[in-house]
């Protein structure tokens, strides 16, 4: 007995020192007896989640970025959308926004950005598929159009990078590794994730409510910190080129940075505002000075418009932002 | 995730994650934002010499002398124009929604125009789901869905005109007729 239960426990440590497939048939090959094979049969379907680490399918990632709208929409205390001022300002914030993720690499997403009542935080949301969002005490901070569309382009970049899929398919694998690990597959979610990743690796969300919930409400969580620090700058870096596309100046949302208290403590995740600047100037230095025409920018060619008066009007007076320019999720 | 299996993925799907340039003449680019304008000279409001789509190609023969943020470049019917600087690109874009054939990588500019109505936006399981859990998230399915209505009526056209009043470049275009362009004003 004890000599068993010792091999099994060395394959419980090879587990983490060799692949789950070796580990596997090294159980099997040597006929250990039930307890054996039930190990085996674990480490074969914590194997077979790997295959869930594909890219979501477009209908996935419309069901999921819908969801996942409606979370925000919820969290934010609704959208701004009550009578034809608040209506007004949709519009421009989406013209705002669809003119540069219409110079986006994903051009082709339906973008939808909208302005969420919460006039205490001063932050901006996306979720995949195209929905960025702002909130009312981020548009109270903005001076210019230049620095928000350098937010709304931060957003864009985070969607057209797929960060919010990539902890969606984090989600989705941890959730098949719970279900292999307990032995048992006892719930219709649980079964429907494990079977993903014996097929395609791609769930049919709209299909079932309860595996929606569990995946988005996954996918909230799995939020918690925002997005990690190579994601962050990476969104920074892509929203640069989204700006000057556009014609905006960069500077303005470095600016905007400036104005906030920076990481730490909850976003810990997110790099201090001080190393986004520079990356952010760095971009801006190394296209100005780019030999290639097609590269070089002529910043005395962009611009930093000012907000219409209806925006002022509708948003109210500006104050000094609080918290983190940059997502909550 | 280990970061670079992530890499392999983005590889595999063609994200651009930076830009890369150093283009030489006669090399192709991409063309990347809806109903770019090939202009007769490299004023904005030159003759149109042809419309193009995101995914297209023209070849590039190099910056205009007099005004470096248009350039020259053939269209792919083999017209010479001007395109604006910043409407062209090393790197195709991300076609996925007008893939014949569901892959990332086959490119179809000619059913880009009307892709974006191929695809209904909040989705139904999304709905069923926000209305199921009640409360302020079946309010949010109602007010997501009203918003989603105003932005599809924020087309090329009210971006032209905001582009035009702002001072922005010229990239995002409306439907655009060959030959001279019509004068409007911007509101």
């Amino acid at each position: 007995m004890r000599s068993r239960m010792g091999m099994l426990v060395a394959a419980g440590l090879g587990l983490s020192l060799t692949s789950c497939t070796q580990v596997a048939k090294g159980l099997r090959a040597a006929n250990l007896g039930e307890d054996a094979n039930r190990v085996a049969a674990a480490a074969e379907k914590v194997q077979s989640c790997d295959k869930l680490k594909v890219e979501p399918a477009i209908q996935e990632e419309y069901a999921l970025g819908s969801a996942l709208a409606i979370h925000w929409a919820q969290q934010g205390g609704g959208l701004m959308l009550s009578g034809a001022p608040e209506e007004k300002l949709n519009t421009y914030v989406n013209t705002v926004g669809r003119n540069l993720a219409m110079q986006s690499p994903r051009p082709e997403l339906r973008w939808t950005f909208g302005v969420l009542k919460d006039a205490k935080r001063f932050n901006a949301l996306s979720a995949p598929a195209g929905y960025v969002f702002v909130t009312h005490g981020l548009l109270q901070g903005v001076e210019n159009e230049a620095q928000l569309a350098g937010v709304l382009a931060h957003e864009i970049a985070h969607v057209v990078l797929k960060h919010a899929l990539h902890q969606y398919v984090s989600v989705k694998v941890s959730t098949c590794k719970g279900a292999a690990v307990t032995g048992a597959v006892v719930s219709t979610v649980a079964s429907k994730v494990v079977g993903a990743s014996r097929a395609d690796g791609r769930l049919d969300l709209d299909s079932d409510t309860g595996l929606m919930g569990k995946m988005v409400e996954g996918t909230v969580d799995a939020f918690g910190k925002g997005h990690r620090k190579d994601e962050e700058l990476a969104a920074d870096a892509l929203a640069v080129e989204l700006l000057l596309s556009a014609g905006y100046d960069p500077r303005e949302f470095s600016r905007l940075l400036e104005r906030t208290s920076g990481g730490g403590g909850f976003w810990e995740n997110h790099p201090k505002k001080e190393e986004r600047q520079e990356r952010i100037a760095g971009l801006l230095q190394a296209r100005r000075e780019n030999a290639d025409p097609l590269a070089r920018v002529d910043v005395a060619s962009l611009q930093r418009p000012a907000l219409p008066a209806s925006f002022t009007a509708t948003v109210g007076p500006g104050k000094k932002p609080t918290g983190v320019a940059k997502d909550a999720k | 995730m280990r970061r670079w299996t992530w890499g392999i993925l983005m590889l595999a799907v063609g994200v651009p994650v930076t830009a890369a340039w150093a283009v030489k003449k006669d090399e192709k680019l991409y063309v990347k934002a809806r109903n770019t304008r090939v202009l007769k000279s490299a004023v904005p409001t030159a003759d149109v010499v042809a419309v193009l789509q995101p995914g297209q190609q023209v070849t590039w023969k190099g910056a205009d002398p007099k005004n470096a943020q248009w350039h020259q470049v053939t269209e792919p019917g083999g017209k010479p124009g001007y395109v604006f600087q910043t409407n062209l690109s090393t790197r195709p874009p991300d076609m996925e929604l007008v893939a014949k054939d569901g892959k990332t990588r086959s490119i179809d500019p000619a059913a880009f125009v009307s892709s974006g109505a191929a695809v209904k936006a909040l989705s139904p399981g999304a709905e069923k789901y926000g209305k199921e859990k009640g409360g302020g998230y079946a309010d949010a399915v109602a007010q997501i869905k009203k918003l989603e209505g105003l932005a599809l009526k924020v087309t090329p056209v009210e971006i032209d005109a905001h582009v035009k009043q702002a001072g922005l470049f010229p990239v995002v275009a409306p439907d655009t007729k060959l030959g001279p362009q019509a004068k409007k004003a911007v509101k």
